[in-house]
């Protein structure tokens, strides 16, 4: 098993024509995900990759009615627009790896899509992958190197960052395991898909035993993880680390890292180090200890 | 990017907020013929800086003549308000406060909407009002107005909406001894990804970091402009004062590769980061604009494991820079990712050409490892 995406995931391309939609389209297909059907207005009849492309998402899901993900490949103007049209057909899950979105436009997909229950995840998320099972975005990279870093295992993988995905998840090949699911849920003031969201999948979940979060400093994503773990909605093995300790150097209200670390009040990576060590969570001093951490329980 | 005082109330007031009437004074203007002219006795003087607690650092000061007015705002210019640059002094009518209230809008990270925060107990210690004196609205992003019984609550909105806004704040927001509501205080948080449909954003340069922007951190900022803005991100230079500089691929890597130097004893002499695969001449003014700080002794390129970053793309950048500026201290890198081979074939290049001190590695290593075989390097007689 594994979460968010299976062999039978009938995927969908927002902006399939562009160079990055395109390179997204065959980099999903090389790893085995049934990418279906691209959507550009406009563009509709042509074949991208073997792709059939439409010009809306209403017409892709007249001939392909079995489309459950869509990843939208658009510049950050017209995001908005490509993330509320897959809300209006709903699809129920949509992959955002625009970056830069101005934080209003995410605000509206995702009180759009909560009504609906609509799963967004991103923006900023360059996707996720199941080794095995088949890979949403560009998680991984080119299969060779896809293959090199992903094998099936017992270990999931959250990350703020999109590089530290598959540097983190590296690791934890180097170390003789393997991945269950590795989720980048992107870097944003607002994440679509957060921590807890995603630990609630990982539990129900029972190829997963043990998980491990690459977290930033601001933002108070990890203190809904410390209110779940109390409330035992989560009660396997986690570990984490939060990058930006040097932050302290700067003034509140920075932007370092990604747009959503920012450093603020209450907020520090040692502050919610110190609020999830008090609820059991295993913290890694380098994200490379994470590896080591869970060791005895993957 | 954080607005001063004096622009949030700029903005405050199209959007129908009271604000006190107020006159702007920059570095060498005549404090005492702007008193004149201002016109009203009882002023308060308040220091332009870009985050809080200047209340509690003589940032604010009052004046009821001309003499008191021309020596505080001496004083402002001069002081140290926890080490940040001071843009100007405004000069506004003092208020007959009444009650000092507190009110303000932002986005709550865990419910991902807007929040409306009220108090009636507002001033220089929110911080401390307890949790019973505080209302929060939660609010729905898609709602051109709101209906709250809050003064000026509709026109916040309006306000923070229409801006592209993080954060606008008003505190205190006083309500007058006649029974009048005025922003006394502003505090705005635009959001740098709107940008583009602002074209009215037009603000003087600043830095969160208690100075003005440098030169160096200026260019970057321009290399990221343009049509393409959104093309991957080399926008990212602050500059710090130690002697190693450094070059860091993506967000995540960034931070914890700032953590690991600081960790093994060297001193970044910059923090940058650059992402979302940009093209090589992003790559290459970046990589000469973070070359060019004097008295370098180090300089580290590292990243993760690439997804789709070409990493001989993005060297060639590195490469450019490296061909013209030759630095003599050590450099060590660390990136994998597509292409790798190829890019290290380059690196490796450039290296004989110019006799560079230079060792590279790829996955095989962990980012923070190759921090320590830098510090090695640089401490080897």
């Amino acid at each position: 098993m594994s979460i968010l995406i299976n062999k039978n995931t009938k995927v969908l391309v927002q902006g399939i024509t562009g160079k990055e939609g395109q390179k997204a389209a065959a980099s999903m297909r090389e790893y085995g995900t049934q990418v279906v059907a691209g959507v550009r207005p406009g563009k509709g009849g042509e074949i991208i990759e073997g792709i059939p492309v439409f010009n809306s998402v209403a017409e892709a899901l007249d001939t392909f009615p079995e489309i459950s993900t869509t990843t939208i490949y658009v510049p950050p103007f017209a995001a908005k627009q490509a993330i509320l049209e897959a809300v209006e057909n709903n699809i129920s899950t949509i992959n955002t790896i625009v970056e830069r979105i101005p934080i209003q436009d995410t605000a509206y997909c995702l009180a759009a899509a909560r009504e609906k229950n609509i799963r967004l995840i991103g923006p900023s998320s360059l996707g996720y992958i199941s080794p095995g099972e088949g890979r949403i975005g560009v998680v991984g990279g080119p299969l060779e190197l896809a293959n090199q870093i992903f094998s099936p295992g017992s270990v999931g993988v959250i990350s703020r960052s999109g590089g530290m995905t598959n540097e983190l998840s590296w690791q934890i090949r180097k170390g003789g395991l393997g991945q269950s699911t590795a989720v980048h849920v992107g870097g944003d003031l607002l994440m679509g898909t957060a921590y807890a969201d995603l630990l609630r999948l990982f539990e129900k979940d029972v190829q997963t035993k043990t998980v491990v979060i690459f977290g930033e400093h601001g933002g108070g994503y990890e203190f809904e993880v410390v209110e779940m773990i109390k409330n035992k909605e989560f009660t396997k093995p986690l570990a984490v680390y939060i990058g930006g300790k040097f932050a302290n150097l700067f003034p509140e209200g920075m932007n370092i890292g990604h747009a959503g670390a920012i450093v603020g009040k209450g907020q520090s990576a040692d502050e919610k180090e110190s609020a999830l060590k008090s609820v059991g969570v295993l913290i890694a001093d380098t994200y490379e200890d994470l590896v080591v951490k869970i060791k005895p329980f993957a | 990017m954080n607005l001063y005082e004096f622009e949030g109330k700029e903005i405050f007031e199209k959007f129908g907020i009271a604000i006190p009437k107020s006159v702007l004074l920059r570095r060498g203007d005549k404090a005492e013929e702007i008193y004149k002219l201002f016109n009203t006795k009882d002023v308060v003087l308040k220091v332009q800086v870009l985050s809080g607690k200047r209340g509690k650092n003589n940032g604010v000061l009052f004046g009821s003549n001309v003499g008191d007015v021309k020596s505080a705002v001496d004083k402002m210019f001069v002081s140290n308000i926890r080490g940040q640059y001071i843009c100007g002094v405004l000069m506004e009518e003092k208020l007959n406060i009444a009650e000092e209230h507190y009110l303000s809008i932002t986005y709550d990270t865990n419910r991902k909407q807007p929040v409306l925060i009220y108090s009636q107990s507002g001033g220089m210690d929110i911080e401390d009002v307890s949790e019973e004196k505080i209302e929060k609205y939660y609010l729905d992003i898609r709602n051109e107005n709101i209906d709250l019984n809050i003064p000026f609550a509709n026109e916040l909105w309006n306000c923070f909406i229409k801006n592209d806004a993080r954060v606008v704040e008003i505190n205190p927001l006083v309500k007058t001894v006649d029974g009048k509501f005025f922003a006394a205080d502003s505090k705005i948080a635009i959001d740098d990804d709107a940008f583009f449909r602002h074209k009215e954003w037009n603000f003087e340069p600043r830095t969160m970091l208690g100075r003005l922007p440098t030169d160096r951190e200026n260019a970057v900022v321009k290399i990221d402009e343009g049509e393409n803005y959104y093309r991957g991100t080399a926008g990212k230079y602050i500059e710090m004062d130690g002697d190693i500089a450094v070059l860091f691929s993506g967000g995540g890597a960034s931070i914890a590769n700032m953590d690991a130097l600081i960790q093994v004893g060297l001193k970044p002499a910059n923090y940058t980061e650059y992402s979302g695969n940009p093209p090589r001449e992003k790559v290459a003014q970046l990589a000469k604009i973070v070359l060019s700080k004097p008295g370098l002794r180090g300089l580290w390129i590292a990243g993760g494991v690439a997804n789709f970053t070409d990493i001989a793309a993005t060297f060639s950048g590195i490469i450019d820079a490296l061909d013209e500026v030759k630095p003599t201290y050590p450099i060590v890198i660390r990136r994998a990712g597509p292409n790798e081979i190829e890019g290290k074939r380059l690196m490796e290049e450039c290296a004989k050409r110019n006799n560079l001190n230079l060792k590279i590695f790829g996955k095989e290593i962990a980012m923070g490892a190759t921090a320590t075989v830098l510090f090695d390097m640089i401490n080897v007689k």
